[in-house]
């Protein structure tokens, strides 16, 4: 089985060291976990006001490892003309993705600045990854606001740009989350990884909430999955060893961990 | 070197943190058991180490303790082989809550569950860890290190490691287990705080927060010996991040098994499955 990462990352967390956190180490890592390809970007670039110089130091970094890494760029919709900024990435960097980080930049979703953003990314045909959360907010610095993404906003703007590709690593609870229960976009391009979810158990005292990616997955919701790990921030083989027990065919299974990313990333798709 | 993932998630583990409910009718508590044995199976656990608390900081009476522990007992009863008892209590109920672990222990329970009403290092619980002490048997206590308002005003007497390490330094012969360090909360210094004390303070890996480095620096703190495979929920994270975790083989075996196996023979019980007849 191949792996594609589509939640990984490089550079500092400002509240905690990282290791492995180098283009050579971050890869030697996922290749001890079996994973052989991962979208990354550059972690300070959710902190700076201008993402832009994080993105050339992420392009730089990886233009030696283009068959292993795939750079994704960060853009803060509420820094001026950051479309310039978008179409370097994608023209000049050779981009193939954007995450964005209201939270961080301190916008909504759908919101004005949001909503420009992610239909720019449209427009350009580049999927949006909005992380769910980056660290589990209940360790947080009291510099760190905290917050993680609402996900009734990602399935309002879901709704409104149809169009759009968005993948929303780190999130947890996915049968009973907005973007799931919304039936108005069950159909929508639009995807969960499995780093954080848990598959057939989950801690809770009612019967019919009892799991989650199982109960997702039975409800139809398997073609909205893809394999990721947010390494460095957390250990790559957790994932793997969801991906070992998700109740899918193998066909299924394949399009999870590999295929699915690699189409959403314009990626040529192994046989 | 690559890992032999399909081969961790085989081997053997105790689950030394898990839950079991008191959900009112008897036929769910056994729907809801027997999903967390079916979702263990296939990641190789083979024992769940099971309480019901009072969650919230509640204050309630023994009565309403006495019938989340019977829960448990119901579960140890119809799952023999799997479900093991902790019998959850609220130390200042003080005669209350010695009567009802020995209740619980004579019932065939195997240790204490204590959760946020009183701080592990309170002297509320001294007679608690006491009794644990004569019977040779473990106190899990909920804990996690938060210093954010908004999460430690819901449970402001939630224990650390600084509290357990009072807590050893009064009672280094008891054998205190620091709940879930991936559960929330500053994993870092939670488990530096409890670096230096005697080795039956020991804490277990469960919790939703996978962060990378978190196992390695609990065994660098407080030694392999000293860390328990647990899930609390987070089956295939906690199995996941021991797994990945840059140790010893041995190491991760005394993680996901020896620790565990120890802590029972302190009370002359064993493993339900020896380790050897599980397929690995």
């Amino acid at each position: 089985m191949k792996y594609f990462d589509v939640n990984a990352w490089l550079g500092e967390w400002p509240f905690r060291s990282l290791r492995d956190n180098t283009p050579e180490a971050l890869i030697a890592r996922l290749e001890r976990a079996g994973i052989h390809n991962a979208a990354v970007s550059q972690i300070e670039g959710m902190f700076h006001r201008h993402p832009q110089p994080a993105n050339e130091k992420l392009a730089a970094s990886v233009a030696s490892h283009l068959d292993r890494l795939v750079p994704i760029a960060t853009i803060n919709p509420r820094f001026p003309m950051w479309e310039v900024d978008l179409a370097k990435c994608q023209e000049d960097l050779g981009m193939k993705g954007v995450r964005m980080f209201p939270q961080y930049h301190d916008y909504a979703v759908d919101g004005s600045e949001g909503r420009r953003l992610i239909g720019a990314c449209r427009e350009r045909g580049l999927p949006v990854f909005i992380p769910h959360r980056v660290e589990d907010v209940r360790q947080r610095n009291w510099m760190d606001p905290g917050r993680v993404v609402d996900l009734n906003q990602v399935a309002n703007v879901i709704s409104s740009e149809p169009e759009a590709t968005i993948v929303i690593p780190n999130a947890r609870s996915l049968a009973g989350s907005p973007v799931w229960t919304r039936k108005d976009i069950r159909d929508g391009l639009w995807y969960f990884d499995l780093s954080l979810a848990e598959v057939h158990y989950v801690l809770h005292r009612s019967v019919d909430r009892m799991t989650d990616l199982a109960e997702f997955i039975e409800q139809g919701g398997e073609q909205h999955l893809v394999f990721g790990t947010h390494t460095p921030f957390s250990y790559p083989s957790a994932a793997r060893v969801k991906s070992a027990v998700l109740p899918v065919s193998s066909e299924v299974l394949e399009d999870i961990c590999y295929k699915t990313a690699a189409k959403l990333l314009g990626l040529e798709v192994a046989a | 070197m690559s890992l032999d993932i399909e081969k961790w998630i085989r081997s053997p583990k105790i689950d030394v943190h898990c839950h079991v409910w008191n959900l009112g009718n008897e036929a769910d508590e056994v729907t809801s058991a027997e999903q967390l044995i079916k979702a263990g199976q296939m990641l190789g656990i083979t024992e769940y180490w099971c309480s019901s608390p009072i969650t919230g900081g509640r204050i309630v009476s023994i009565e309403e303790v006495q019938a989340e522990n019977d829960a448990v007992l119901r579960a140890m009863k119809k799952f023999p082989d799997e479900i093991r008892g902790m019998c959850y209590v609220i130390p200042g109920q003080y005669q209350e809550a010695l009567d009802e672990v020995n209740r619980c222990l004579d019932a065939g329970m195997i240790g204490v569950k204590v959760y946020n009403q009183y701080r592990i290092s309170d002297p509320a619980c001294f007679p608690v860890i006491e009794l644990s002490i004569d019977r040779k048997i473990p106190i899990l206590e909920h804990a996690g290190f938060l210093e954010a308002p908004e999460h430690l005003s819901g449970q402001p007497l939630i224990s650390n490691g600084s509290h357990f390490a009072l807590a050893n330094r009064e009672y280094p012969e008891a054998v205190l287990i620091h709940a879930h360090i991936g559960g929330g909360g500053d994993w870092e210094q939670t488990i530096r705080w409890m670096r230096g004390t005697s080795p039956n303070l020991v804490c277990d890996v469960s919790g939703s927060n996978l962060d990378d480095g978190q196992i390695e620096f609990a065994v660098s703190e407080m030694g392999a010996d000293r860390v328990l495979f647990g899930s609390d929920g987070t089956m295939t994270g906690s199995v996941g991040k021991v797994i990945d975790a840059t140790l010893t083989d041995e190491e991760k075996e005394l993680i996901f098994w020896g620790n565990a196996e120890r802590i029972l023979a302190a009370q002359g019980a064993k493993p339900t499955r020896p380790r050897e007849g599980v397929a690995a």
